[in-house]
């Protein structure tokens, strides 16, 4: 089956302004339909850099980023919020507001400019609840929920956007075991069913290397491995990148990474 | 039902600042009056609309800064509006249209100094480098305006400043067509900014991510909101309160998307002004009382009741 | 014998003379001047002041009016009458006073109108070892006992008590009689109307006219157009030099007010009506024909 380019970045090069070295040097990745990449990599490592130069954010020093073919600086915010939905690292909320209002701020991209909210609108808002298992919290204020349940709503906003490709940014950050295995297990699931693209920025190695089709590891801005999680996620590899001592474990067919001490006499 | 409302307190204050007032004219007079049609009348539609004008701004630069407490003459307008009525009275301008053209352009030089200072770190209309550059802005027109009253004539000043704290008591038609002429242009880009002014409460990254041109959503905002300003100075002094409270009683009351709360603030501030102004000029007649007081005084426990009845529901 | 009572007349004569060439200080302090001012200072001078700097033109204007004005060594830019007062030299225009030019000019005596400012320049006046005097003059009961203790302190006692007589004689009586009716309007944006405790209030009402605004008690107030309207006085009056209508008189919200519409203007010159004087007669005279004169 031949799966739809959604996001190709080639050569990618990037620097802010002032900083003393690239944020990113020469990296590739393409993104296609029905496939979940996970980003890896150390702390400043170029993860949100390269996230943010694929939505058209930052622009390039070098090299090229295109989204369904298209430069991504000639996308409109607009026009690119309905092919992407983004579930960011950090969000405020200053006043008060109820789960089925901040969905319904996912089909904002599609309102007209003083058109309303049409009946079309609030079925892409159910359908994006029920998908995340968020249909019962619909009439909750967003200060009572859990953090696991308010992770859910913010990517059924996500979804509300009807996008083709969902990025989400380190987002099981705070979550307990539980909430983070639901959170993968639901993304896994809308790639599999709905044939969306997925791209998580995650510091959770195993899971990325459980639940992800293609892992790609960032050091220093540079690509230091592309490819399935079992060809990328080797000792050597995970060593030098993450400066830590490592053993590798395969389960269920995917390298499962376990962190040595240091103090080989430790009890 | 609280439309329903609205429409009633409109209507009530219109027949308030029509019928109420020194001179006594009998109801069957009414519509023949001059004291009615080019005293009363254009007084009330002009406190309507500043306003309406504050009552939106307020709301604009609310979300604008991201912070609840902004209100529209925070970020220095005031203290350049000030500055400017103060230099065409000590410069002795001629016309009637000195001050308020001075006021305008002192606080439109104050939004543009507030925005420039924003842009020195990079930070194009960062929300806490406005708050910030507007006291600092506002404190510097302050102290020049404090030099020259100590250096010039004393008593006009002190009639400019009377001026200067809000007062209806100028109204006239002219002064209502140049508001209604001049205001719909930034509230009609304030109507088209509502949904994305709704995604910026999110912060500016995720207001991006969901479609909001953030950058250019910044600078209109900012532009329309400082001009509705601007204007609102000009045509009747700084009149504080009603860009604060006016977005909070409509929050309250209406929830805080933003397509809702701008019609619903500018109604709202146009009702809380004129009833001011009615008052103002009926509870210690002969004299008047700046309208900045009564705003305050009819502002605050209007608000601490809603307040306490969102807290306790 | 004789020889002895020489010598005594001759040693009483050297002891008078001697007692009577000591210097002033040794002389008991009943014997100098003394006032006290309405700042409740007691100002005391040894003899009448020769150089005097008058602060506030009401008070140059009292200083000549009792035959004191060659002592007049000092005013400010403000004092423009009666025309000699030009040849003396200006200290400034005294809001706030510079104590500097002040002092250059060596006075024994500076008037100075009470105010805050002004207090806190007649204690360095003061420190500098100048008298200073400080007078309310906001009314026309006022003038009376300003000018009688100017005469005191310029030794001009007799001069100022007849003044002070006529000023007393014309604050005490009562308003005369007349029919029409007046506004005072000195700011139009917003309306600003002047009231009972005011000097102005006071001279129409001895001049005959009524003041519509009487029954507001302090000297200014700001008032709406509608109540001026309301009210329906015959005139509005100004302090203008010139006969040219205010600014707002084209305005049509002002219109609405019968005297505006009609052009019923009273411009009273600034330098006989804008402060308390002397001249407080002529001005009631001035007004009085201004008013029957008008259509």
């Amino acid at each position: 089956m031949d799966r739809e380019l959604i996001v190709a970045v080639r050569d990618l090069t990037c620097r802010y302004a002032g900083a003393p070295r690239d944020a990113l040097l020469g990296v590739s990745l393409e993104v296609r339909s029905g496939e979940f990449h996970a980003l890896l990599g150390p702390n400043g490592s170029g993860k949100t850099t390269l996230l943010r130069a694929a939505l058209g954010l930052v622009a390039p020093e070098q090299g090229r980023v295109e989204i369904l073919a298209r430069p991504a600086g000639d996308w409109s915010r607009r026009d690119l919020a309905r092919v992407v939905g983004v579930v960011p690292q950090r969000e405020e909320n200053l006043f008060p507001q109820r789960v089925h209002e901040t969905v319904l701020l996912g089909r904002y991209p599609h309102l007209s400019l003083f058109g309303g909210v049409r009946a079309a609108d609030r079925a892409a808002v159910e359908r994006a609840l029920v998908a995340c298992d968020a249909a019962d919290l619909a009439d909750r204020w967003l200060w009572t929920l859990s953090g696991g349940e308010y992770q859910r709503v913010r990517l059924a906003r996500a979804l509300a956007q009807e996008p083709k490709l969902l990025v989400l940014d380190e987002p099981t950050a705070s979550l307990d075991l539980r909430h983070e295995m639901e959170l993968f297990e639901l993304v896994r699931l809308l790639v599999d069913t709905q044939g969306l693209a997925a791209l998580m920025i995650t510091h959770h190695v195993n899971l990325a290397a459980r639940f992800a089709d293609q892992v790609l590891i960032l050091a220093e801005g540079r690509a230091v491995a592309r490819g399935a999680p079992a060809d990328v996620l080797t000792r050597e590899t995970v060593e030098r990148v993450f400066s830590w001592p490592v053993a590798i474990e395969p389960f269920e067919g995917r390298p499962q990474m376990i962190p040595l001490r240091q103090r080989k006499d430790a009890p | 039902m609280k439309y329903v409302w609205l429409a009633a307190a409109l209507l009530a204050t219109f027949a308030a600042a029509l019928l109420l007032g020194p001179a006594n004219v009998p109801l069957g007079e009414v519509l023949a009056s001059p004291i009615l049609w080019q005293l009363r009348l254009p007084r009330a539609v002009l406190a309507f609309l500043v306003g309406g004008a504050l009552g939106a701004s307020g709301v604009a630069l609310q979300a604008l800064v991201r912070n609840p407490l902004a209100d529209p003459f925070l970020l220095g307008l005031s203290g350049g509006a000030g500055l400017g009525a103060v230099v065409a009275i000590a410069l002795h301008l001629p016309g009637p249209w000195a001050l308020p053209l001075a006021a305008f352009v002192g606080a439109v030089g104050a939004m543009a100094l507030v925005y420039r200072l924003g842009l020195i770190g990079g930070a194009e209309l960062d929300a806490r480098i406005l708050l910030l550059g507007g006291v600092a802005v506002g404190a510097f027109a302050a102290a020049i305006t404090t030099a020259i009253v100590s250096l010039a004539e004393a008593t006009e000043l002190r009639n400019a400043f009377l001026w200067l704290w809000g007062g209806f008591s100028g109204a006239s038609w002219t002064t209502v067509l140049v508001i209604l002429v001049y205001a719909p242009l930034p509230l009609i880009v304030l109507a088209a900014a509502a949904r994305p002014l709704d995604l910026l409460a999110l912060g500016e990254e995720p207001a991006q991510y969901l479609g909001a041109d953030v950058r250019r959503l910044k600078r209109l905002v900012y532009l329309s909101a400082s001009l509705l300003t601007a204007a609102a100075v000009a045509v009747a002094g700084v009149i504080g309160f009603v860009g604060l409270i006016v977005p909070h009683v409509c929050r309250l009351l209406w929830g805080r998307l933003h397509r809702t709360l701008f019609p619903t603030a500018f109604l709202a501030g146009g009702i809380l002004l004129t009833t001011a102004d009615t008052l103002a000029r009926t509870v210690v007649a002969p004299r008047e009382l700046p309208v900045g007081i009564v705003t305050a005084l009819v502002g605050v426990p209007l608000f601490a009741f809603l307040l306490r009845r969102w807290t306790v529901s | 014998m004789r020889r002895w009572t020489q010598r005594t007349h001759l040693a009483g004569l050297v002891a008078l003379t001697l007692t009577a060439c000591a210097p002033a200080e040794r002389a008991p302090v009943r014997r100098g001047i003394a006032v006290t001012d309405d700042a409740g200072r007691r100002v005391t001078l040894g003899a009448p002041a020769r150089r005097v700097v008058s602060l506030l033109p009401s008070f140059t204007e009292i200083l000549f009016a009792i035959g004191a004005g060659d002592r007049l060594v000092g005013r400010t830019t403000w004092c423009d009458y009666p025309p000699e007062v030009l040849a003396v030299p200006s200290v400034g225009d005294g809001m706030p006073p510079s104590v500097e030019a002040v002092a250059a000019r060596h006075p024994d005596l500076v008037v100075l109108y009470r105010s805050g400012p002004n207090v806190a320049a007649a204690e360095q006046l003061e420190r500098l070892g100048i008298r200073t005097v400080l007078f309310d003059l906001n009314l026309l009961d006022q003038l009376g006992p300003a000018a009688r203790r100017l005469g005191v302190l310029t030794g001009q006692g007799k001069r100022a008590d007849s003044l002070a007589r006529v000023m007393d004689s014309l604050a005490s009586q009562p308003p005369a009689p007349g029919t029409q009716s007046l506004a005072f309007i000195v700011w139009d944006n917003p309306p600003i109307v002047i009231g009972a405790g005011s000097y102005l209030d006071r001279l129409a009402a001895l001049a005959g006219a009524r003041n519509v605004f009487h029954d507001v008690s302090s000297p200014s107030a700001q008032v709406s157009i509608e109540t001026i309207a309301a009210r329906d006085p015959d005139f509005v009056a100004g302090l203008a030099d010139s006969a040219v209508p205010p600014r707002y008189a084209s305005r049509p919200e002002w219109r609405v007010v019968r005297a505006v519409r009609t052009g019923r203007f009273l411009f009273l010159p600034g330098q006989l009506f804008g402060r308390p004087g002397p001249r407080a007669a002529e001005a009631i005279r001035e007004l009085r024909r201004r008013l029957e004169a008008a259509p």
